[in-house]
């Protein structure tokens, strides 16, 4: 195409409406001189000469057409027409429209909604370039001697980090990160304590992912090394709290009481690599009692135990190297890691073997939603495709109405592609329309869906769901759209252009059609209701569970005090916050608790019997807590013999113990459970704790923890004591007493926020959330499908 | 109907030439004088169906190779008024050149033995 070509297009797109008048113009004057000419030359009268002269032009409209069309601009006259009258259609029926619309958009919105859900905990690779390159470490086992904390499987200790960071063959670079506090840790910018979710990292974290900062710095190898005193922060919590301003660079934040300053700010949309919970801000591995890993008190920090597994690694593959290759190069070098400190293997240990986990998703909660989600994707796409078969059918009723005008457009010259193409484009606008619609409605309740979940994290659809929105909407607008075309255009004119003999021409085909599809939608619904129903149904058995504990009138909360340097001061602080909230009127008990229960974290080790394994042929486990005083008359537990832990049950007094049911039955049986000690090591100074109490079972993780053998010891005989949590029994609403409470701990120090304070029976029922999320969505989405396709199958939506 | 001779299509790819050759003969006209000259002058035989004039001047309008104007008939109405341009006669050239070749093979092959 020539320069002048493209210029004359151009300039005659701007003047199309002034070019199509002097076309009509033309062609009405060539007209004229043609009847002129006849009435000259052949005499014919003026009537006749006009008649033979038009008919001699041939259809006007068809010159008109074919000389616009010359200029490559016919298709968007054609379009702007179609969509002005596909609008003047969608006005004269409002009501019609408005169907079609939010049917479509029922369909939609709820797939759009349940899919970026589905993005965002299964699919989603991390914000950084390379995502799939990026694995997390997983080791079937630990060794014998080593404790955890964490998940186990997930968890290593420092020395093997040390010992597997310089293998440069299998990873560019290997991260390691692990969390301030087991949930949230007590933060001070100024005189307000907060709390945020922390984590000590390795240098090389931030460069290993490839996360740029928005300002400032981000972490160096450098400033691991020197175990400096700079905090980065992640952009949400630097936009909520200091309101995106750069100038805090260089100020101080108090992490648990320690100065950091702040260095940096990482990327938009970086959450951290830890599963749920968005971390607020990063600190490198320090080497300190106070900022130890997970919080936790112990003889040593992570750096020197080499038997505390405790930090997670995740891994940047080095390029071209595949994950088999990885594992291959890394088993050998992980395995002397993993005893380098702790001697050899014992006869019969099974080696540790490495593995890798994907970082796609949330990793945590992935494997508890891919199963859940992937059946509510299913059950969305069978109401979307009901609603697809809705709407097809109403268009199908539609079209067959306008019979009439199809034949007359034929009958006037009108192409036949030309009405396809209208038809197509009212089916656009519709589903344009209801697409937009369902996304909105997709954004609502996917906010919806995180408070409701607890999950602190967007799952506001991004780019892959749009274009997982757009697809289903094309798709919809195809199947749907040419549906009724086929009805529309194979209308014999004759028949078409007379008026109620039209509708008697029904063809048998059709007919059948609209009954299976009838009794597809009817299928369909009956399918949905009935997996939306079980579902419900398991969900209620779920929350009928017996808990063997008391919650009505439990709050609790977390507390986290700093500058305590001995066992003595710190069981000095819970003492007399204990008393003291004991005197508030309205509190009736209150108790201490290491592992919040209903929360999923337990300590589990091995347990010995009297000195020795109580089952011959396996190693015995028990979950344990260290609790305060009154622990089971605060929770409501009923103990079946002995006694509760009490406030003597201190450093100097003889040690005790109180089991559950299950203990006694699976390492007791036959004897009189108060006669035996146990202990968690089985080294000869191990110490011994005196059964003193034996209590009936309750639930410790969660709602759905199978019975396991639990033992709780009073937190003052315990080596360490960790952050507690505080669990207070009131008279009435649990929530009316937050702010009593809250006044009372800042009058032992103004650092210190509530951490994570709710009632009991929230906590528990956070547990179900998963669950109850899909159900209510599953059942709700079954409930209006139902109602909004009733009409439609009784055949009852008014005709228009 | 009556007293007309035997009228043919004009043949496909030609009808551009002979719009443009007519443009050649005197000046500017209008559609329908064009129509007009090519039956004449082609003796009635070459009859220029209506509804492919329009299109082709504006095709050869998009090209460059006319130009209209609007202007007044004899009567006093309004019309436009078509006239070659420099690349008109450019492609008039081309186009003539083109059919002698083809028209030459034609008649060699037709040619009695």
């Amino acid at each position: 195409m020539s320069p002048g070509e493209i210029w004359r297009r151009l300039a005659f797109l701007l003047g199309r409406s002034g070019k199509a008048a002097e076309m009509d113009e033309e062609i009405r004057l060539h007209v004229e001189l043609r009847e002129q000419r006849l009435r000259d030359e052949q005499g014919l009268a003026p009537e006749e000469a006009a008649l033979a002269a038009r008919r001699q032009f041939g259809s006007g409209m068809r010159v008109r057409e074919n000389s616009r069309n010359v200029w490559g601009w016919g298709w968007l006259d054609d379009l702007l027409q179609d969509l002005r009258y596909a609008g003047r259609l969608i006005r004269a029926n409002p009501v019609f429209s408005a169907v079609v619309v939010l049917t479509l958009a029922l369909g939609i919105g709820p797939n759009t909604a349940i899919f970026s859900v589905m993005n965002t905990l299964v699919l989603r690779g991390l914000p950084v370039p390379e995502p799939d390159r990026l694995v997390f470490l997983r080791t079937s086992r630990q060794p014998d001697s080593t404790n955890n904390t964490g998940n186990y499987g997930s968890s290593f200790s420092y020395s093997v980090y040390e010992q597997l960071r310089g293998q440069g063959e299998a990873f560019s670079d290997l991260m390691a990160f692990v969390p301030l506090a087991l949930n949230t840790a007590p933060v001070r910018y100024g005189d307000t304590p907060e709390e945020a979710s922390a984590s000590m990292v390795s240098g090389n974290f931030f460069s290993g992912l490839g996360v740029q900062p928005v300002c400032g710095r981000l972490l160096s190898l450098d400033d691991e090394q020197r175990r400096a005193p700079v905090v980065v922060l992640s952009h949400g919590y630097w936009t909520r709290r200091f309101g995106q301003d750069c100038g805090i660079l260089g100020e101080t934040l108090h992490v648990k009481g320690i100065p950091f300053t702040i260095t940096g700010v990482a990327a938009r949309g970086f959450i951290g690599v830890e599963s749920a919970r968005a971390t607020d801000l990063w600190i490198p591995l320090q080497d300190r009692q106070d900022l130890n890993a997970w919080g936790l008190r112990r003889e040593k920090t992570y750096i020197h135990s080499p038997e505390w597994w405790c930090l997670m690694m995740i891994g940047r593959l080095a390029p071209g190297v595949s994950e088999e290759a990885a594992l291959g190069k890394l088993q050998p070098a992980y395995v002397n890691a993993a005893y380098a400190h702790l001697g050899q293997p014992k006869p019969g240990e099974e080696v540790p073997h490495l593995a890798f986990a994907a970082t796609r998703g949330i990793p945590g909660l992935r494997d508890a939603y891919e199963q859940p989600l992937q059946l509510l994707l299913a059950m969305v796409g069978l109401v979307l495709v009901i609603a697809c078969g809705n709407v097809a059918l109403l268009l199908i009723a539609r079209n067959t109405a306008r019979q009439r005008e199809f034949g007359v457009r034929l009958a006037v010259g009108g192409g036949r592609m030309r009405m396809l193409r209208q038809l197509l484009t009212e089916s656009a606008v519709l589903v344009g329309a209801g697409t937009g619609l369902g996304w909105l409605f997709a954004m609502v309740a996917t906010n919806a869906l995180r408070a409701w979940s607890g999950l602190e994290l967007s799952l506001a659809p991004d780019d892959r769901v749009l274009l997982f929105t757009l697809a289903v909407s094309v798709l919809t607008a195809l199947i749907f759209g040419l549906a009724p075309l086929r009805g529309a255009v194979r209308v014999p004119l004759g028949i078409a252009l007379k008026t109620s003999g039209a509708t008697a021409h029904q063809d048998r085909q059709r007919t059948w059609g609209r009954k299976a599809v009838i009794g597809l939608e009817v299928a369909l619904c009956l399918l949905l209701l009935v997996s939306a129903g079980l579902l419900v149904r398991t969900l209620h058995n779920l929350e009928q569970i017996p808990l063997g504990i008391r919650t009505e009138g439990l709050l609790v909360f977390g507390v986290s005090p700093q500058h305590l340097q001995s066992h003595a001061e710190t069981v000095r602080f819970y003492e007399s916050l204990s008393s003291r909230l004991r005197e508030l009127p309205g509190i009736e008990s209150v108790t201490l608790m290491e592992n919040r229960i209903g929360s999923g974290w337990s300590s589990n080790t091995n347990v010995f019997v009297d000195g020795k394994n109580p089952q011959e042929d396996r190693r015995s486990m028990v979950r344990w807590n260290s609790v305060g005083p009154d622990y089971f008359r605060t929770l409501g537990t009923p103990l079946l013999y002995g006694r509760d832990i009490r406030d003597s049950d201190a450093r100097e007094a003889p040690k005790v113990a109180v089991v559950n049911e299950t203990f006694a039955k699976q390492y007791l049986a036959g004897t009189n459970p108060l006669d035996h000690n146990i202990a968690l090591s089985g080294r000869a100074n191990a110490p011994q704790f005196r059964i003193v109490g034996v209590a009936v079972d309750s639930k410790y993780t969660g709602v759905r923890e199978e019975a396991a053998p639990m033992a709780y010891f009073s937190y003052k005989q315990m080596e360490h004591i960790s952050a507690m949590h505080v669990e207070l029994q009131t008279a009435g609403d649990p929530e009316s007493f937050l702010p009593v409470v809250q006044r009372v701990v800042r009058e032992f120090s103004p650092d210190l926020p509530l951490e994570q304070a709710r009632t009991q029976q929230q906590e528990f029922s956070a547990n179900l959330s998963q669950g109850r999320l899909i159900a209510r969505l599953a059942f709700f989405l079954a409930c209006s499908r139902w109602c909004w396709s009733r009409p439609a199958f009784t055949g009852r939506w008014p005709t228009w | 109907m009556f007293g007309r001779t035997q009228r043919d299509e004009i043949p496909p790819g030609t009808l551009d030439m002979l719009i443009l050759k007519t443009l050649t003969q005197g000046g500017p006209m209008h559609g329908f004088e064009i129509a007009d000259s090519i039956l004449q002058t082609s003796d009635e035989v070459l009859q220029v169906e209506e509804g492919s004039l329009y299109p082709a001047l504006q095709r050869m309008l998009l090209k460059g190779w006319i130009k209209g104007e609007w202007g007044r008939t004899a009567e006093n109405r309004r019309a436009r008024y078509y006239q070659l341009t420099r690349a008109g006669r450019e492609q008039l050239e081309q186009e003539l050149a083109r059919y002698q070749r083809v028209s030459s093979a034609i008649a060699r092959i037709l040619q009695p033995a």
